[in-house]
């Protein structure tokens, strides 16, 4: 299985985050794409919430609670997103997979200084997709690591040259649209497959 | 020309007088409460363009407008007022705000602009440093709303 309707993105300069894109409770959430190690279905999760795949455990965390946002149940659409770096991983439940979208570095904006609350730490900032604005989950907080100054940088990667922004396992998929449907995906990373 | 320069020189003396007497100011509506606010810290009137919610600790700042190629946080008035607004039958009021552009929701009815007297304008300072204090305009005493400091004073985050 694969990702439907893929697309490619135009990018007009060299300097590009790819993100994988989510529903939860209505809202668009995008989380760097180069943490996601799998997308699972709910199912795969063992009873005390913890996932293994690839002889790795990712332990769950309630992104919804954490966001305070309200999910829309399980559905056949519930994924769960395996993410993590070399330091910690954790599992968490999303509505919806969207898919993956390269988004200009310069079309990444800040959230508004009006934002003056806790917030600004879950949330890096946002950026205007065809349909609707997704929300960029801070991915240092998702995994309860240590905040740090300009977190995207690290996910950059130079679109001309293939170069990512760090040593790391990156997803080998297609970048598909925001607005079109996914099927139950299958995500290969280096090393690791994932159904 | 020394004449003309005297006139030139006078009428500027007597607009800058004028402009002195009086404070410009828009009226508008939200959930029903009627308000006013300087002209000055309003940056124009567009159609609600509807809201993208944002997970907010912030007091009454809870989500995202759509406007140009950008995004503008939105000021929930009417949940200050402890109030709610239809969205589909509103309006967006682009404010200048201290911080960036700034949305707010206000009712249908098109706001309405009024030259009021500042004797006819009382600054005093209460328990919410969000309004300025009243004015009269158009006959109806209005409280006067701080827009362009709008949620300024609600507490911040450590």
């Amino acid at each position: 299985m694969s990702l439907r309707g893929q697309r490619v993105v135009t990018i007009s300069s060299g300097q590009a985050v790819r993100f994988l894109v989510t529903l939860m409770g209505g809202s668009s959430v995008a989380f760097p794409a180069q943490w996601v190690r799998g997308i699972v279905l709910p199912a795969s999760a063992g009873p005390d919430g913890r996932a293994t795949w690839a002889g790795m455990e990712y332990e769950r965390t309630d992104l919804f609670t954490r966001l305070k946002l309200k999910s829309e149940g399980l559905s056949p659409d519930t994924r769960l997103i395996l993410y993590g770096n070399e330091e910690r991983s954790r599992s968490f439940a999303v509505d919806k997979v969207l898919g993956l979208l390269d988004v200009e570095r310069a079309l990444i904006r800040p959230l508004p200084p009006q934002f003056r609350g806790k917030e600004r730490e879950r949330i890096l900032g946002f950026f205007v997709a065809p349909s609707s604005v997704a929300l960029i989950a801070n991915p240092f907080w998702v995994l309860d690591l240590p905040h740090r100054l300009h977190a995207l940088e690290m996910f950059a990667i130079r679109i001309a040259e293939g170069m990512s922004g760090e040593n790391d396992s990156r997803l080998h998929l297609p970048v598909a649209g925001l607005d079109e449907p996914v099927e139950p995906c299958e995500l290969s990373v280096e090393g690791h497959h994932a159904t | 020309m020394l004449r003309s320069q005297l006139r030139r020189q006078s009428d500027t003396t007597a607009s800058g007088a004028i402009a002195a007497r009086v404070q410009s100011m828009v009226v508008f509506s939200v959930a029903g409460k009627r308000l006013a606010a300087r002209t000055e810290e309003i940056g124009g009137v567009l159609p609600w363009p509807g809201t993208m919610p944002v997970p907010s600790d912030t007091p009454f700042v809870t989500s995202l407008v759509r406007h140009e190629e950008s995004c503008l946080p939105v000021f929930d008035l009417a949940a200050k007022f402890k109030c709610s607004v239809r969205e589909e039958e509103s309006l967006c009021l682009i404010v200048k705000h201290v911080d960036g552009p700034l949305a707010i929701c206000i009712d249908a009815r098109v706001p309405s602009m009024h030259v009021v007297p500042r004797s006819e304008v009382q600054y005093q300072s209460g328990l919410d440093p969000d309004i300025a204090g009243s004015c009269v305009a158009g006959d109806e005493q209005l409280p006067l709303i701080n827009l362009a400091t709008l949620g300024v004073a609600s507490p911040r985050p450590a």
